[in-house]
């Protein structure tokens, strides 16, 4: 898949640009706060219509401006065709080949994008609620009915908090209805664990590969999902829900003192295990640092083998944040296949490490300056 | 300068109205006082009369002007069959179609513990009551496909088949002339997994 060229209309900064890109590597290079990651959204809003800074989309439109624009050429599976994001104060209007599309769903997955930023190293590090997001993210963007299976879940949970809390306040259980929303919640919990095992032993496979060769054949990458019920890999859907229906029916008089479900898809995490040890408390900084790269990487492979082609790697501002030899690693398995794009404030360290000529965009005050460099 | 109160009063009552804001109300409100007196006094007396002459059937629940309801009195009507609504308009719905026969009972609601609604708050005691009273030997659930539509069916299909009585649920999937293309994934799989042998 290839990005050929973008149009910005009062985009952030940008009053009106246009870019080409014919080349595989792009680099967006400048001073701090010059507009850099502006044009890296940009690229992904157009492929997923929010930002993966901010939730305030007004930001978006340039000061002053009624609205703002977003258009580009796709190149996918030989067809070529524009895409288009544009939004004003009377919301979000998006365009597959000139024709408008009504449904998020219908739009998001026809420019298929990776993206690593800074944030991104803490994955490893933080809280399990930023991996559950990350699982989620990465499984929504292939399959959409995990999309469908979490939201269900997600809601019939809340009403099942709900009418806990409402059996707490009113001392009267109502055993029909509650087992109902038991039955609806260990339902859709059922398929997204599945759903979550089966994707988490493909990127597995890709990731483990590597992080073999990064750590030169010395480390061995595992990644162990942690349910927070008594499942592994090889549960069936009708032995999840009969487990899952078990524990509920176990915890119901807690569950109502304390008006909240303990367990379920929603209180479970992912550990990365680097030769069988958890890198989160037992990792050098720089294997968590490997670890991400490794799981980064194997998500490109495994959109690969999801969708028939590689996706668009964004790369914000994190070459300085990896050491020469994983940066090595990371330009090496992009090169020539993977149309990226990444921000940096100087070309210091990576310019000998490229094989071929990239393209370099000067970004200077919202002006782009555009030379392609031999190396 | 303020609006005088009988208008600014107007003003305020029409923003009472789900989607009306301050200005479409203070344009409403002066296109009422350019009105003939006539249509004015009409409109006003159906305003009054919704809320004065209609009440909710003392046996489905559906919105009437007579106890009971036009429905439930018909006597040339199926009474072994009763179709379960959450709302009066799903009833029109029904209607409409022409090719239901029995009766029906409207819950007024939905199963949503998170906009505080449980079992006591919506027409299920009057329901279960219905089937002790009555010869019925089915109730086809229509709630919505949601899932409080989906909680709500489940929940009663557990109080009323204990009784014998048979449940069913209206089926889910494509809808009639539309192409699959456009049909979405979700969708499409609620159809497979509904499918029927021919």
């Amino acid at each position: 898949m290839k990005l050929k060229n973008i149009h910005l209309e009062n985009y952030r900064n940008y009053e009106t640009i246009q870019l080409a890109f014919p080349n595989s590597l792009n680099i967006f290079l400048g001073e701090n706060a010059q507009g850099k990651t502006n044009l890296l959204e940009s690229i992904y809003v157009l492929a997923m219509t929010r930002s993966h800074r901010t939730n305030n989309e007004k930001e978006f439109i340039r000061w002053g401006a009624e609205f703002a624009r977003v258009e580009g050429e796709i190149e996918k599976k030989e067809r070529i065709f524009p895409l288009e994001m544009a939004i004003s104060s009377k919301g979000k209007k998006t365009k597959i080949n000139h024709i408008e599309q009504r449904k998020l769903s219908d739009y998001v997955g026809a420019l298929n994008i990776v993206l690593f930023a800074p944030e991104d190293l803490s994955l490893v590090k933080g809280s399990p609620q930023g991996r559950r997001k990350f699982l989620d993210m990465e499984l929504g963007q292939v399959n959409p009915h995990y999309l469908y299976q979490l939201s269900q879940y997600q809601s019939v949970l809340k009403q099942r908090n709900h009418y806990l809390k409402r059996i707490y306040e009113t001392k009267k259980t109502d055993q029909n209805f509650l087992d109902v929303l038991s039955e609806q919640l260990v339902e859709s919990a059922s398929h997204v664990l599945f759903l979550r095992y089966q994707f988490l032993l493909k990127l597995e496979q890709h990731a483990q590969k590597v992080h073999q060769k990064i750590s030169h054949g010395k480390e061995r990458l595992t990644l162990s999902y942690q349910p927070s019920l008594p499942i592994a890999q090889e549960t069936t859907k009708e032995e999840i829900k009969a487990i899952f229906l078990e524990v509920l029916k176990k915890n119901q008089a807690r569950e109502i003192a304390k008006q909240t479900t303990f367990v379920g898809p929603h209180r479970d995490d992912l550990f990365f295990l680097v030769n069988e040890k958890n890198v989160q408390t037992f990792g050098s900084q720089g294997q968590q640092r490997t670890t991400v790269l490794s799981v980064k990487l194997a998500e490109i492979e495994l959109m690969k083998e999801e969708i028939g082609e590689y996706p668009i790697l964004l790369l914000d501002d994190v070459l300085s944040e990896l050491d020469d030899d994983r940066q090595m690693h990371l330009l090496e398995t992009i090169e020539g296949k993977v149309q990226t794009f990444l921000t940096t404030t100087s070309l210091e360290h990576i310019e000998n490490k490229m094989k071929s000529t990239p393209d370099i965009f000067y970004v200077t005050n919202g002006q782009i300056e555009r030379k392609s460099e031999s190396v | 300068m303020q609006y005088p109160t009988p208008i600014a009063k107007l003003i305020e009552s029409y923003m009472r109205l789900p989607g009306i804001g301050a200005k479409t109300a203070a344009r409403l409100a002066f296109f009422t006082l350019d009105m003939k007196e006539a249509d004015v006094t009409d409109f006003a007396k159906s305003l009054i009369s919704v809320k004065r002459d209609l009440h909710y059937c003392s046996i489905c629940g559906n919105i009437t002007d007579e106890d009971p309801c036009d429905i439930c009195k018909d006597t040339t009507r199926d009474r072994s069959t009763i179709l379960v609504v959450e709302e009066p308009k799903d009833v029109m719905s029904m209607e409409k179609m022409r090719e239901y026969h029995g009766l029906y009972h409207v819950l007024n609601g939905v199963l949503s513990p998170m906009d505080g609604t449980g079992p006591d708050d919506i027409n299920i005691a009057s329901l279960i009551q219905r089937l002790h009273d009555e010869e019925v030997t089915e109730v086809i659930i229509a709630t919505n496909a949601t899932t409080e539509g989906e909680a709500t069916a489940m929940y009663l299909s557990r109080l009323i088949k204990p009784a014998g009585i048979k449940v069913t649920r209206l089926a889910h999937g494509l809808s009639v002339g539309s192409d699959i293309e456009y049909a979405d994934e979700v969708t499409l799989l609620k159809a497979v997994e509904g499918r029927r042998e021919l």
